[in-house]
């Protein structure tokens, strides 16, 4: 079985971000770059069904600066065999990287896609969902657990409600959650043999998508500061407050 | 000349950085001051699945065949978390005295493939230094004895524990009898060898130093900012933040000799005593100075056992007075400038080693 795994370069998740000064967008320069936490969770699940022997080979693919190769490797490092860069300096948005992603399912024929839920800088979660509606393959997204058995994938799915369980015949898409798993480190020697590993480069031309973006970010501002807290007297003025200021009741 | 660290050094920093970050935290480091080792197993076989044991063990010895100059951003990283477990000077120290003998010596060889795989520890000893860090969990110890390095068994010495500064610190005094079965260098390998060693346990140590000054300022960084008086944070005032800036920069100019001993050290390990001493002295005053003036910032709390910053603070005393002290040092330092041949001067920055 072959799993195709998308990783996505994203800032660390705990650097801070502030906005650019000009509002244009997040300022990054300098700032520490990583494999975005669900697409780690991603590659983790696909090499525990490696493991377990369920999988034969991991294809890791990422789209976006040619930077993004150190994402790629260390999926390689974390277990991917070979990665795949879809290179681009245009700012890559889901509908093209879903796009990309179903040229390259066309291409590497695998049995199971799994990408992280969504990534932290964007927050879309869009790029599964229109994978699996453009390739025409059952999604299992949220997912917090997967077993493969008989052909099928069974995915329990992280819902409001509580969870609730899908089965999908693959060829399949799963996208994560946090729960799915707690990725391992890159040990030194994986990261060693990862430089090894065989890494092919292509372009959303080549692929034969248009990457012109669709959406334009007019302005972004940080979130309103806190105010500081009062003191009450009583529980009375509480209620009050909550009831004709917070307008909560 | 590119003064940098390749993407590879880097990228081993940083997997090693995630991995210490992520687990060693100052709670983990308190509940390991309440078992009786004060290690744990499970942490350490973290360590080893990571590799960082077999770091600079040779590949033909089942290691990784890294150099000083590959490990020493990986020592800072266990310093910036105050790492108690004995990996820096097991992987730093003992082990390339082991694989300068395991060409010749059985015994080192076999040994430094267990170390490799985690399947052995071992703690070592040196005549600059009164006790010996992490023996009680050592399956062997390295001990020094005139000019004869031997290699013994822990079960064949008998250990007494001594108290640290530091509770981390797990130190022992070893009562122990040379023999002939367990010497495994004599003469002038075992001086040449003995000289080495110390250099590599005093580039350990300030490597460590770096990373806890750089730890103890980013604490009181945050501390001041978080601590509001009059409305405000702490940090916005000159008599504090002036001292968190003087730290940063002690800090920042001790790198480049620690990385230039680094890099004599692997490169031309016999012209690289100065270049040591001065790192491991510079290291020294920059983490002593980051720990007084951080007490200073967090006020009179800040020497309080509640306040975690005395975990970073009494590592970084301890670790100024291990593999040489400052005075010890800035003689070493002293004698070289002062010999008649001394190799200074811009050519020998890097120990006359072209780059």
């Amino acid at each position: 079985m072959k799993i195709l795994v998308a990783v996505k370069r994203v800032v660390d998740y705990n650097v801070k971000v502030r906005p650019k000064s000009d509002g244009t967008g997040v300022d990054i320069a300098n700032a520490k770059m990583s494999i975005n936490p669900f697409c780690e969770i991603a590659v983790e699940e696909a090499v525990r069904l490696k493991e377990k022997g369920v999988a034969t080979e991991i294809v890791a693919v990422s789209m976006g600066a040619k930077q993004s190769q150190e994402q790629i490797r260390t999926a390689m490092a974390l277990g991917a065999d070979r990665g795949i860069l879809v290179e681009s300096d245009t700012e890559l948005q889901p509908l093209t990287i879903a796009k990309c992603l179903k040229a390259i399912v066309d291409n590497e024929k695998p049995d199971l896609v799994i990408l992280g839920k969504q990534s932290i800088d964007g927050d879309n979660n869009q790029t599964g969902q229109m994978l699996g509606a453009l390739t025409g393959m059952g999604q299992g997204t949220f997912a917090s657990e997967i077993e493969i058995a008989d052909g099928k994938v069974s995915v329990i799915r992280e819902v409001d409600g509580g969870l609730q369980t899908v089965s999908l015949s693959l060829p399949a898409i799963v996208t994560t959650d946090l729960r799915l798993n707690e990725p391992r480190y890159a040990s030194l020697p994986n990261i060693m043999k990862a430089k090894k590993k065989p890494l092919d480069t292509t372009t959303p031309e080549e692929l034969g998508v248009d990457a012109s973006p669709r959406v334009q970010t007019l302005k972004v501002e940080p979130p309103a500061e806190r105010q500081a807290g009062i003191k009450v007297a009583d529980v009375a003025e509480l209620v009050d407050k909550l009831k004709n200021e917070a307008k909560v009741f | 000349m590119d003064f940098t660290f390749t993407e590879d050094q880097q990228l081993f920093a940083d997997s090693v950085k995630d991995f210490l970050q992520g687990e060693i935290t100052a709670e983990s480091i308190r509940a390991s001051w309440e078992t009786e080792t004060g290690r744990s197993d499970e942490l350490w076989a973290q360590i080893t699945e990571l590799g960082l044991p077999a770091m600079l063990v040779p590949e033909e010895f089942g290691g990784l065949g890294m150099t000083e100059l590959d490990v020493v951003l990986m020592a800072i990283e266990c310093g910036r978390v105050a790492l108690h477990e004995p990996i820096v000077e097991m992987a730093m120290v003992a082990t390339p005295l082991l694989a300068a003998l395991a060409p010749n010596n059985e015994k080192c060889a076999d040994l430094l493939g267990q170390i490799a795989g985690g399947e052995a520890k071992v703690a070592i000893a040196h005549t600059v230094n009164h006790v010996v860090a992490d023996a009680h969990i050592a399956d062997y110890l390295i001990l020094p004895h005139a000019d004869q390095i031997h290699l013994v068994a822990q079960a064949d010495v008998k250990l007494e524990a001594q108290e640290s500064v530091d509770p981390s610190r797990r130190l022992s005094t070893v009562d122990w009898t040379p023999s002939e079965a367990t010497c495994i260098a004599s003469g002038a390998e075992g001086v040449a060898l003995l000289a080495a060693t110390l250099n590599r346990g005093a580039l350990a140590s300030a490597a460590q130093m770096i990373g806890l000054a750089e730890a103890m300022v980013a604490r009181s960084v945050q501390y001041s900012e978080e601590r509001q008086q009059f409305g405000k944070p702490i940090g916005v005032n000159q008599a504090l933040k002036h001292h968190m800036a003087n730290c940063a920069v002690k800090t920042e100019f001790a790198k480049a000799p620690l990385y230039r001993a680094a890099y004599v050290l692997s490169m031309k390990p016999e012209s690289a005593d100065f270049a040591i001493s001065h790192a491991k002295v510079v290291a020294g005053e920059a983490a002593l100075f980051a720990a007084k003036n951080s007490i200073q910032l967090h006020g009179a709390m800040g020497y309080t056992w509640e306040c975690d910053l005395h975990i970073w603070m009494k590592r970084s005393w301890a670790l100024d007075k291990f593999w040489g002290h400052a005075g010890f040092h800035k003689n070493r330092t002293h004698q070289w400038l002062m010999n008649p041949n001394a190799q200074i001067g811009a050519d020998n920055t890097f120990g006359a080693v072209a780059i």
